[in-house]
């Protein structure tokens, strides 16, 4: 119980810190120091490509895997030293969720409940509930589907009430509506019920829409992690952002904004009548108000952003195959 | 400790759950009927047993005793192994119960299986053999039959703990099935063979069958006696159980 009251305050909100884990395998670090914290109510993606460490890291946060260094914390309880403490508040799906193929649904969940005190049927019928289960309940589970499987996937991860959800490759193998589905209801349990997410994928488009934040790995090191101001009203105003004018006139449109200060004309489309420009969030009334001043008629405004995959071939230097 | 009781009911569920669950108990019925019509139709009028003397007969080894042992070696291999090839190990082992808990609910809930089997060749054969040949007192009593029984069960923990730790170690309930009973299978060719050297009185083959310290009976080794047995037995159970325990703890599920 020493190292949470060391290192402090920062952590104090965390509900799950990640500390300089490490996993050695045959003088190999499959896992290298990783650290990073996961606060209340966030989903965070876990990004690399093949072979970066993801699936390792998440099984020694929930304890598959041995760590050879370091150590995950859960709401401050070490899962070295207390794992059975750390893993009461965590719930996990690890890649597809696979039950008893002869029982049935229910059965199954009983199973999990009959594994922790305090579950009551009255928790079951709930979760059963939210992840629209209800009349599957009593069928055998070798009668689901995939998506009826990651359904109960998320119920038994749900039931027993945990501050985070730890999800390896929730989306493989899912059809659009089953991916959209769970990106759905991971959201609701994030927003609703403020239990923090962390998912790991390689499906960046998907994680572009779940996440609030991505922790890149590869090769077992931290690369970055990035804030996915996806909803846009967290861009700091300050902030440089590219954007595209369509207006009547391109010529005329660069002309005038060549004059401004602080802006920055990185592309003029004369047959698409497109300027695209670089300027400060908060400059962008002004400019649409010089623009109309002067009369030139303005159709949109539209914000060019590199997508995240862009930016995670950037960060883990192009298609290099690890 | 009630919460280890809720993990043995998990268990048991998952083996009574499966469809194939009552097969080996409809196989003792189907062997336990035929051996008594054989013997009723086809035996010496003088040479026919009593109820319990059939029910004795059942147990021993060259009986059914070693049909229970198989059976439980099936029901035991795939208690570890069916987790892994499921993949149900990962959600198994991601809530707030110890491993060493986890294992040991299993290793209990396949003695219970045992047992029951056991029981159930017992009750059945006793019903049977009742009907067919009478419980009028012959040559074995009640005791008799407990002390058979003893020496079935114990025959049957012993196979049954080393299959347990091959499916911890292998993962594969075939190889496991395949290697418990091959086990079974050389334990006289082995115990012929070594018989030479010195070291026979420490094999696990030599002690697994405790009948031969029952009346009539003669150890393997001259001097060899059944308290030495039972510590030689619980000594391989020990680490059987030991070798499985820890393999389990330190286990990367991957």
């Amino acid at each position: 119980m020493k190292e949470p009251l060391e290192k402090g305050k920062a952590d104090s909100t965390a509900v799950l810190s990640v500390k300089g884990v490490t996993k050695r395998i045959k003088n190999r670090n499959i896992v290298d120091k990783l650290s990073f914290d996961i606060h209340k109510g966030e989903i965070v993606g876990l990004l690399g490509p093949n072979g970066a460490g993801k699936t390792t890291t998440i099984r020694m946060i929930v304890g598959l895997i041995g760590m050879t260094e370091g150590d995950v914390l859960v709401k401050g309880i070490s899962v070295r030293k207390d794992f059975t403490g750390a893993i009461a508040h965590m719930g996990g799906i690890i890649e597809n969720p696979e039950f008893y193929p002869y029982m049935t649904g229910y059965d199954n969940l009983k199973q999990y409940q009959r594994m922790m005190e305090g579950i009551t049927e009255e928790r079951i019928r709930t979760v059963v509930k939210l992840v629209g289960l209800e009349n599957a309940m009593k069928k055998k589970v070798k009668a689901y589907s995939l998506g009826m499987r990651q359904r109960l996937g998320i119920a038994q991860a749900l039931l027993h009430d945990p501050s985070i959800l730890i999800l390896d490759e929730p989306t493989n193998g899912l059809d659009p509506a089953g991916i959209r589905e769970m990106r759905d209801y991971l959201k609701r349990i994030a927003n609703e019920e403020g239990i923090a997410v962390l998912v790991s994928s390689h499906l960046l488009s998907e994680m572009e829409l779940m996440c609030s934040r991505v922790v890149v790995i590869q090769e077992g090191k931290l690369v970055t992690v990035r804030n996915l101001g996806g909803s846009g009203g967290e861009t700091a105003k300050a902030e440089r952002v590219n954007v595209t004018f369509r207006v009547d006139d391109a010529g005329k449109t660069k002309a005038r904004l060549e004059r401004m200060e602080e802006i920055t004309v990185l592309n003029v489309s004369e047959e698409k009548n497109e300027v695209t420009v670089s300027v400060r969030d908060a400059y962008i009334p002004r400019v649409v108000g010089a623009l109309g001043a002067d009369g030139i008629a303005l159709y949109r405004i539209e914000e060019i952003k590199e997508s995240l995959e862009d930016e995670f071939l950037k960060w883990t230097g192009g298609n290099r195959i690890a | 400790m009630l919460s280890f009781g809720k993990l043995v009911t998990n268990e048991w569920l998952k083996m009574y759950k499966k469809r194939s669950f009552f097969i080996p108990y409809a196989a003792i019925a189907v062997v336990v009927v035929m051996i008594a019509y054989l013997m009723k139709n086809f035996g010496s009028q003088d040479g026919m047993p009593t109820g319990l003397e059939f029910m004795v007969g059942v147990f021993s080894e060259n009986g059914m005793g070693q049909l229970l042992t198989f059976l439980a070696i099936i029901g035991t291999a795939g208690s570890v192994a069916k987790e892994h090839s499921l993949g149900t190990i990962k959600l198994l082992l991601i809530r707030a119960q110890s491993r060493s808990k986890i294992l040991a609910s299993k290793y209990v809930s396949v003695l219970v299986y045992i047992l029951s089997l056991s029981l159930f060749a017992g009750i059945f054969s006793l019903l049977v053999g009742g009907m067919l040949f009478g419980l009028q007192a012959g040559e074995y009593g009640w005791v008799d039959v407990l002390l058979t029984a003893a020496v079935q069960l114990a025959y049957s923990l012993i196979y049954v703990t080393v299959t347990f730790m091959i499916g911890v170690l292998t993962r594969s309930t075939g190889a496991t099935i395949g290697v418990g009973m091959l086990l079974v299978l050389i334990e006289s060719l082995v115990v012929g063979l070594l018989s030479r050297y010195d070291i026979i009185k420490y094999v696990l083959f030599t002690n697994v069958n405790l009948s031969v310290y029952m009346e009539g009976g003669t150890p393997p080794v001259q001097g060899m006696t059944l308290t030495f047995s039972l510590i030689v037995l619980a000594v391989y159970l020990v680490l059987f159980l030991g070798a499985s325990f820890v393999t389990f703890k330190k286990r990367d599920v991957a």
